[in-house]
């Protein structure tokens, strides 16, 4: 049986454009340079890598919001990079984004109520009351007092906007979501909460994860499996538990390494193996 | 018992705006020792930013002011001091690093004229004698080819780089106490741990006295030997590092280590985290009583501590809390609080 | 939770509800995370306030109302004919009975001012908005669709920019016949919507860079709906803000226009009309050209002062935390 995702040789470049009058392209910048991995229903595969490793760029071209330069995305069976129009809007109610950001993530100008419905309106999903039924629905199921419906997004916290995020993410149902840092825009104790949200709906409602983040203990805390990103790169794939505690990669070692872990004893042992790996890391 | 290089006494700072008076900073007290490092720990909004500012005099001073308190820096109080006499102490005995060096770089400048100003500003070195002290300066603080980056802009450098330059612009006048505030929050993991590691060796090599402001507890683990952790304006426990750890008093620190997903925690991926419910208080209304007390799970109406504000009392040896109910004084084991 | 990719319709299978409240009780008394706004207020009570602030905006907003106040409701209540001629009461200077005093031709100038004002802002508001109707369109689109098409569309308005817009609105005149309201608000409008354009095009590019854009993207809403629902009112302060900077270029070019005999004659008024008829006058009554004169500068001084105040209140830099 084939998983419900599956990458193969992605690669994205993006042009470097110069030129006075009219701008032509000079050279290319390879975002991402050929990623394979697989997500089976129901799994979380967390997506690791520091800034500029490829791996929010790898999530959009997935969902095909940004257009891969070459490779394969495989959903459900459907190849997505042949899709377009209408035949990809309709894929697109399987799998759906949380974006990072809290604050340009939501529509200023929309109440909340009208921005976790807009999935149901874009796909004529429902009458107007059953819309408003769902929404409250999937307000309640995140976590965020459905009686605020009427208001807008700068009303709210970063971790109830985020939370107003995952409803309108969850509104069609899908079947993966791909997290991009979810949870990297808040504070310690409120991550926590959506972090727990987040598991206890995948449990709940059999959810597939794409878990992108640099935060390493974050993404053990959610991830079944792994994949290390480093220049565009997949340097090391496994189960979570191989790949944080016997990591193969020089990379991903230098990475586990430099972790600060909130434990002064393991500090000192953590700085002495730090020093042994140093060549691996670029400054 | 020597005395401290900086002592912190009660300091309140409040800002006065259209909504009210908020009260960043309200009765905060802390000390740093010659050559010690104290890191200054709290989530958003808990004040600790502006109490490194208030140090420095350095809050925008229309809507803040410092409303009360002492910051005693070898002796003298800061907040008496002019304006003139604050930039005098500013970078040549106080040195600041700030969180994104891509903001507190000026672009516009090299990094040469950034040092060679700076050195010149409170030294009477030549501008070669200047130029001179910062390729030294560079190379210290770890750049590589330091001779060829002096002319070059900030935005050449990644941030790693412009971090270090930032450090090394703070280091110039051979301050004596160093203030960073989130100086690694915005790099990678890898180079963050690099920074730290410059900054500790320089702490120990100029026999500085640094203050570590930060969210990030496995940055406290990491550089610091005391610890204050700070919640809406106020420090609610301070201990070394060590004791912070290993045994944690106030439930607030208890929760925030609880919240942390662990990096070497086998079963994190079935646990759950431990979630404080609900949001810091206002700090323009705090409430009567102590302010964790609406999301703590050991508040309780016999107590009153909603009502009278704990005060900050030692606990052990080194070791304060801000609460009734620390750790160690709990009649019986209660549940933690999952949500 | 399982439904097979097709099937969306019209039941949607409710989620299941669990049993325990979702969010923790929280003691009372206390806003839980996810329970109520931590600041009730709308971004445009926000920018009401930043506006309010600003006292020279404030006193400008008033004056542009009274002006349109006087030029609307004046005429109606008016003692005088505008435009009966009486040569007995000519050229009088301002006195009680006429505050303006009188043109060559006995006519009151209070009233004929407040008449002309109604033109001329008339035909400033209308001419903003056919500047601002062809500028958004045609920003919108290229900053939208960006890359081929962006790129053509802004060479092609570099090579217009160029173009001075007072020969276009003579030769758009000179054709169509002057004096007439809407061929004045065409010629004006013409070639002077190029600046808007380029405003609006810098916005929808960066408005397109925010992650709500991808988001409605994400959930399948087509292009039309991203720019009507998302983009568009998202760049309504700009565009406040732009209808004010651009009314006193428009006034001026119909006084301007008018003036030369180009624009509204008489006996219509217009304030650039009125400034001709005082023109000749000039030496021995001059009060007939410096009334409106003295109009178009307060309108324009009005509108400047309002687009400073706007354009703090509305800078969406000022972000909450």
């Amino acid at each position: 049986m084939s998983a419900l995702l599956e990458v193969r040789d992605l690669v994205k470049r993006f042009p470097v454009k110069r030129g006075l009058f009219f701008e032509r392209t000079v050279d290319w910048v390879e975002a991402v340079a050929g990623v394979s991995f697989d997500i089976g229903a129901g799994e979380t595969l967390g997506l690791v890598g520091e800034s500029g490793s490829g791996k929010s760029t790898t999530g959009f071209c997935v969902l095909q919001l940004m257009r891969p330069t070459s490779g394969s995305v495989r959903f459900e069976g459907r190849e997505l990079t042949e899709l377009s129009g209408e035949e990809l809007r309709r894929v697109r109610r399987n799998a759906q984004i949380v974006f990072q950001d809290p604050y340009s993530s939501l529509d200023p100008r929309m109440t909340v109520g009208n921005i976790v419905a807009e999935p149901l309106v874009v796909h004529s999903v429902g009458t107007r009351r059953d819309r408003r039924t769902r929404v409250r629905e999937l307000l309640d199921v995140v976590g965020f007092d459905p009686t605020y419906v009427n208001r807008y997004p700068h009303e709210f916290s970063g971790g109830q906007r985020q939370r107003i995020g995952i409803a309108r993410a969850l509104a069609l149902s899908p079947r993966l979501i791909i997290c991009d840092e979810p949870v990297s825009a808040l504070d310690v104790s409120i991550q926590a909460q959506i972090i727990n949200l987040l598991k206890d709906l995948q449990a709940e409602f059999g959810l597939a994860y794409l878990f992108i983040a640099h935060d390493l203990a974050v993404v053990r805390s959610v991830s079944d499996r792994i994949a290390v990103m480093h220049r565009g790169r997949i340097v090391e794939t496994g189960p979570a538990k191989d790949v944080y505690e016997h990591p193969k990669d020089e990379y991903t070692k230098a990475l586990l390494a430099s972790v600060p872990v909130p434990d002064p004893a393991r500090m000192q042992e953590r700085k002495a193996d730090r020093r042994k790996l140093q060549g691996a890391v670029a400054m | 018992m020597s005395e401290p290089l900086l002592e912190v006494r009660d300091l309140r700072t409040h800002f006065f705006t259209r909504e009210g008076v908020v009260r960043a900073v309200d009765g905060v007290s802390l000390s740093v020792d010659r050559g010690r490092t104290l890191g200054l720990v709290g989530e958003s909004g808990c004040g600790k930013s502006v109490t490194a500012l208030s140090i420095l005099g350095l809050i925008p001073k229309p809507p803040a002011r410092i409303v009360g308190g002492e910051v005693l820096f070898r002796g003298r109080d800061l907040t008496t001091l002019s304006e003139r006499e604050l930039e005098d102490v500013r970078g040549k005995q106080i040195a600041m690093v700030f969180q994104d060096p891509m903001t507190s770089l000026n672009p516009t400048l090299t990094i040469e004229t950034q040092l060679v100003e700076t050195i010149r500003r409170h030294t009477d070195a030549s501008r070669r004698e200047a130029s001179r002290r910062a390729v030294e300066l560079l190379d210290e603080v770890g750049i590589p080819k330091p001779e060829a980056r002096l002319g070059d802009y900030p935005h050449r450098l990644s941030g790693g780089m412009r971090q270090r330059v930032m450090i090394a612009i703070a280091l110039s006048c051979e301050p004596d106490l160093l203030i960073a505030d989130e100086p690694t929050t915005a790099l990678d993991v890898t180079v963050q741990a690099q920074v730290l590691d410059l900054l500790d060796r320089l702490r120990r090599e100029h026999d500085m006295a640094m203050i570590v402001i930060t969210h990030d507890m496995g940055v406290i683990a990491e550089v610091a030997d005391e610890v204050a952790v700070m919640y809406a304006g106020q420090i609610v426990e301070q201990a070394s590092a060590a004791a912070l750890f290993a045994r944690p008093e106030h439930p607030y620190t208890e929760a925030l280590l609880g919240a942390l997903p662990q990096l070497e925690d086998h079963a994190s991926r079935v646990g759950r985290l431990t979630a404080i419910p609900g949001r810091p208080p206002s700090l323009v209304e705090p409430p009567a009583g102590c302010r964790f007390a609406a999301r703590c799970p050991y508040a309780g109406e016999p107590d009153g501590c909603a009502e009278h504000p704990p005060e900050l009392r030692e606990l052990r040896r080194g070791h304060f809390v801000r609460s009734e109910h620390p750790a160690s004084e709990r009649a019986r084991p209660r549940e933690g609080v999952s949500a | 939770m399982s439904s097979t990719p097709q099937e969306h319709g019209v039941g949607l299978a409710p989620l299941r509800q669990r049993k325990e409240r979702r969010y923790p009780t929280p003691p009372d008394g206390v806003q839980t995370d996810a329970g109520a706004p931590i600041r009730a207020s709308s971004l445009w009570r926000d920018a009401w306030y930043r506006y309010v602030r600003n006292r020279a905006a404030v006193i400008a907003g008033v004056a542009f109302l009274l002006l349109l106040a006087y030029c609307l409701i004046w005429p109606l209540v008016s003692p005088y004919d505008p435009y009966a001629v009486d040569f007995s009461q000519a050229s009088e200077s301002p006195s009680l009975a006429h505050p303006f005093g009188t043109d060559q031709f006995g006519r009151d100038l209070f009233t004929r001012t407040a008449l002309g004002g109604r033109v001329s802002i008339g035909i400033g508001f209308a001419a903003t908005f056919v500047i601002l109707s062809i500028g958004v369109t045609y920003g919108a689109i290229a900053g939208f669709l960006g890359g081929f098409v962006d790129n053509g569309l802004m060479r092609v308005l570099d090579a217009l920019y160029g173009l001075p817009y007072l020969p276009f609105a003579i030769i758009v005149l000179a054709i169509f016949g002057g004096g007439n309201f809407w061929t004045m608000v065409v010629a004006l409008s013409i070639a002077s919507w190029f600046t808007t354009a380029r405003i609006v095009r810098g916005q929808v590019i960066t408005l397109k860079e925010n992650d709500y854009v991808r988001a409605a993207h994400a959930v399948g809403a087509r292009w039309p709906r991203v720019l009507l629902r998302h983009l568009l009112p998202n760049t309504l302060g700009v565009l406040v803000i732009a209808v004010f900077l651009e009314l006193p270029g428009v006034i001026l070019g119909e006084a301007f226009l008018s003036f030369i005999g180009l624009g509204i004659s008489p006996p219509d008024a217009s304030w650039g009309s009125m400034a001709q008829d005082g023109y000749r006058a000039y030496r021995t009554a001059p009060h007939i050209i410096i009334v409106p004169s003295i109009a178009i500068a307060y309108l324009i001084l009005c509108a400047n002062f309002i687009a400073d105040g706007l354009r703090d209140a509305l800078d969406p830099r000022t972000r909450e935390t």
